[in-house]
């Protein structure tokens, strides 16, 4: 320790790391020893050097947006822990603020009534919450296969195609059907593996002549179909969502979830019409008085 | 040192560990093609492996971590042929950075000073340059090096210790250089 070579223990000392005996032992060497006392000072004007010098880089600009492209495509891609968490973890400190502020009576008696509502009111909530994050999510794959950043995996106008791309890479079996009519009004453009929840979903591409539609389908063990304005149509009912320019349309069946988005620009109902209006189920669609 | 691993791993968090990371591998590799390449895949591998992290991790030197065994498998895969030298490229593109809000002669002192530390730790070796940058300017601490580089904290100290005595050396050298040249410069003046 009282070694004058040791340069370890001054850096040790100039980073505060010498406690007790250490420190009293080389507190005292230092003020016997004029050497090391300069060297503690040579080391004290490095470290202010390089911390002026800070940042040594700086990423440049294109790398910047490079880095956010791909946290931005990986949100994008049903980070769950980016939709259902993000708003609980911000809200998390000021939370935790109120809670040192009141009288643990106050908090006892908060506590078992947010208890008592949440068992009423959980299986709801946790639905419409999981239903509006499957909606957030569609939306935002959307999104960004319109932006460009999620490009088709596969790009091919054929179901079958198409279906046999997906096998074995989708937790569920997924077959597109074949197309029914002759002059269909938008066409398949290809489609995608997205991630939801950390399960593979199927994104699957339409194109009309100026517009671009996208569905994503997910097993309903992962994505929940709930809320909107509710339309039943033979065995199955819609859900219909408007979220900032897109429609958005969910609905359940054989244990999938599919969520339809596009930006036709009528309600959600009768977005349904642009492409079912020469088909048998048009009525269904239509706004009823 | 050890953050809230989840806060930490929200998507606009992980971007501010940009700076650091392109400086680390600019470190590593002295090439800044290399160097934005190395950080695009440390946030593609990361993105996908964190759900393997464990609560009490640290984030940064997670990330950190990951860079650097990236870069590893790249050298192994390259089977250390020469490496390409890109100094001068790297010089402008890094140039842009410091100042916010200082004035114009702090600006320069600062970016004046801010290049001669930069070119005296590009002359230390591999090595001392890695632990200047995981040390001085990441902040990590002597056991977060220690497990990234997979040696004894006390290795790190003594490490730590000689590379910083040699940039000491080469900017002092650098230093009195620079006021040999601007007496020179006097002396001319005044002849």
């Amino acid at each position: 320790m009282n070694s004058c070579s040791d340069s370890v223990n001054v850096l040790r000392y100039l980073d505060n790391a010498l406690t007790g005996k250490e420190l009293e032992i080389f507190g005292a060497h230092l003020q016997n020893c004029p050497t090391c006392r300069v060297r503690v000072e040579e080391e004290r004007a490095l470290s202010s050097v390089l911390h002026r010098s800070r940042p040594l880089y700086q990423a440049p600009e294109e790398v910047r947006s490079q880095v956010s492209e791909i946290l931005k495509q990986h949100s994008a891609a049903g980070s769950a822990v980016g939709i259902y968490e993000r708003p609980l973890t911000l809200l998390q400190p000021s939370l935790r603020n109120r809670w040192l502020r009141l009288p643990i009576r106050d908090v006892c008696v908060a506590t078992v009534l947010a208890v008592g509502f949440c068992l009423i009111l959980a299986p709801t909530v946790v639905r419409r919450v999981h239903a509006a994050s499957y909606v957030e999510t569609a939306v935002g794959v959307h999104r960004s296969y319109l932006e460009g950043s999620l490009a088709p995996e596969i790009q091919s106008d054929s179901p079958t195609l198409v279906s046999v791309w997906f096998a074995g890479k989708v937790p569920f079996d997924f077959r597109l059907p074949a197309a029914r009519d002759n002059n269909p009004l938008y066409r398949l453009a290809g489609a995608r593996l997205v991630s939801y929840r950390g399960q593979n979903a199927a994104l699957v591409i339409y194109e009309t002549q100026s517009k671009k539609i996208s569905l994503l389908v997910a097993s309903t063990k992962s994505a929940t179909i709930a809320g909107g304005d509710e339309v039943r149509s033979g065995n199955l009912l819609f859900h219909y969502f408007s979220r900032d320019k897109f429609q958005v349309i969910t609905w359940s069946n054989h244990g999938l979830a599919y969520a339809l988005v596009s930006s036709v620009l009528v309600s959600g109902r009768e977005s349904c019409l642009v492409c079912h209006q020469n088909l048998a189920d048009r009525d269904a669609y239509r706004r009823r008085p | 040192m050890t953050l809230d691993v989840y806060e930490e791993m929200q998507d606009t968090t992980l971007s501010c560990y940009i700076d650091g990371l392109f400086g680390y591998a600019m470190i590593l590799t002295r090439n800044p093609t290399e160097a934005a390449d190395l950080v695009q895949e440390t946030y593609v591998r990361a993105l996908k492996a964190k759900k393997s992290l464990r609560p009490s991790s640290n984030v940064k030197s997670w990330l950190f971590t990951i860079l650097r065994n990236i870069w590893l498998n790249q050298l192994r895969h390259k089977r250390s042929a020469p490496q390409i030298v890109e100094l001068e490229a790297h010089e402008s593109m890094a140039d842009v950075a410091i100042a916010t809000s200082k004035d114009p002669h702090a600006q320069y002192v600062s970016k004046v000073e801010q290049k001669r530390v930069r070119n005296a730790i590009q002359q230390l070796t591999a090595e001392s340059r890695e632990i200047i940058v995981l040390r001085e300017y990441e902040g990590l601490s002597y056991q977060e090096i220690a497990a990234m580089l997979d040696c004894p904290a006390g290795t790190v100290m003594s490490r730590l210790a000689r590379a910083r005595a040699k940039l000491r050396m080469l900017l002092s050298v650098d230093e009195q250089s620079s006021q040999q040249s601007e007496s020179d410069k006097a002396k001319r003046r005044f002849q």
